[in-house]
């Protein structure tokens, strides 16, 4: 169970985790060679992922406001989720 | 520094209110074990650690811990959203409600507030990362008293993700302090503190 919105939120968390989860990996394991080639897919799945829900429900991120009207609080807040 | 992303590491959607949880559950949001005292505790242990996995492990468990504190905000604001004065009293909820009407402060079970005695930052990279092992495991062990009496799957998810957490974590903190030992003398791990001393001789008697 996801409790996601939609599946673009739903891949943003999916590859977001991938990111937090190898990144404690190659902390202690910094030359794993296989490990540093799943941080690269994962790095670009995420940007992907990022880009592609941004484009529909505004930014994720204070540096990626693109309109010229402050979009960044007008989506719900994360802590929101559910009962709307 | 650090900058927003703005949404939860894992997302919460709870349609059922439920304060009798709630109280539960903000244990780890201010409690001894919680996620406020693992950011602290990780993130003020982060000057004293002189190797570089130790650094980025303490330096990005601690932001991961900072996302932890999040999600069990956003449960216990959930499951305490639109309660009626009747449901505050019949769930045993009245206390918090007296004092902090439904907003979210950082308290234990039993209303104790987040205090720092909770969590050690001792300037030694052995003791801190063994504090750091037993931190996981009773945040580990608060989830699996916390699952064993909640029924509703939609805060049992976002749970059992942290719980998951926890041992992952415990697991890179036991990593780290293998790389510490490995930067010491194995006959002694103990001659001298690496955060400290600058060689063997300074530590007296």
């Amino acid at each position: 169970m996801c409790g996601c919105e939609n599946d673009l939120m739903k891949k943003v968390y999916e590859t977001g985790f991938a990111l937090d989860d190898i990144l404690l990996y190659l902390d202690t394991h910094p030359t794993d060679v296989e490990a540093m080639t799943y941080y690269r897919y994962a790095q670009q799945a995420n940007r992907d992922a990022v880009r592609a829900y941004e484009q529909v429900y505004g930014p994720l991120m204070i540096t990626q406001v693109a309109s010229d009207d402050w979009s960044w609080m007008k989506n719900p807040w994360p802590w929101e989720g559910g009962m709307h | 520094m650090w900058r927003y992303e703005k949404r939860l590491q894992y997302p919460v959607k709870i349609t059922q209110t439920n304060p009798k949880l709630a109280q539960f559950i903000i244990s780890q949001y201010g409690g001894p074990d919680g996620e406020a005292a693992a950011a602290l505790r990780y993130l003020s242990q982060r000057y004293a650690m002189p190797y570089e996995k130790g650094k980025a492990i303490l330096n990005d468990i601690g932001t991961e811990e900072l996302g932890h504190f999040e999600i069990i905000g956003a449960i216990v604001h959930q499951l305490t959203r639109n309660l009626t004065p009747k449901e505050i009293e019949e769930s045993g909820f009245g206390p918090y409600y007296i004092d902090h009407t439904t907003g979210i402060w950082p308290q234990a079970a039993g209303g104790i507030p987040l205090n720092a005695c909770e969590f050690q930052s001792k300037g030694d990279p052995i003791t801190d990362l063994f504090e750091n092992l037993a931190a996981e495991q009773k945040a580990r062990t608060t989830y699996d008293n916390i699952l064993r009496v909640v029924k509703d799957p939609e805060v049992c998810d976002p749970i059992r993700f942290l719980r998951a957490r926890e041992v992952v974590h415990f697991q890179r903190f036991g990593e780290a302090l293998r790389d510490v030992q490995d930067h010491l003398d194995s006959r002694n791990f103990y001659a001298f503190n690496p955060a400290f001393d600058k060689t063997a001789g300074d530590k007296n008697c």
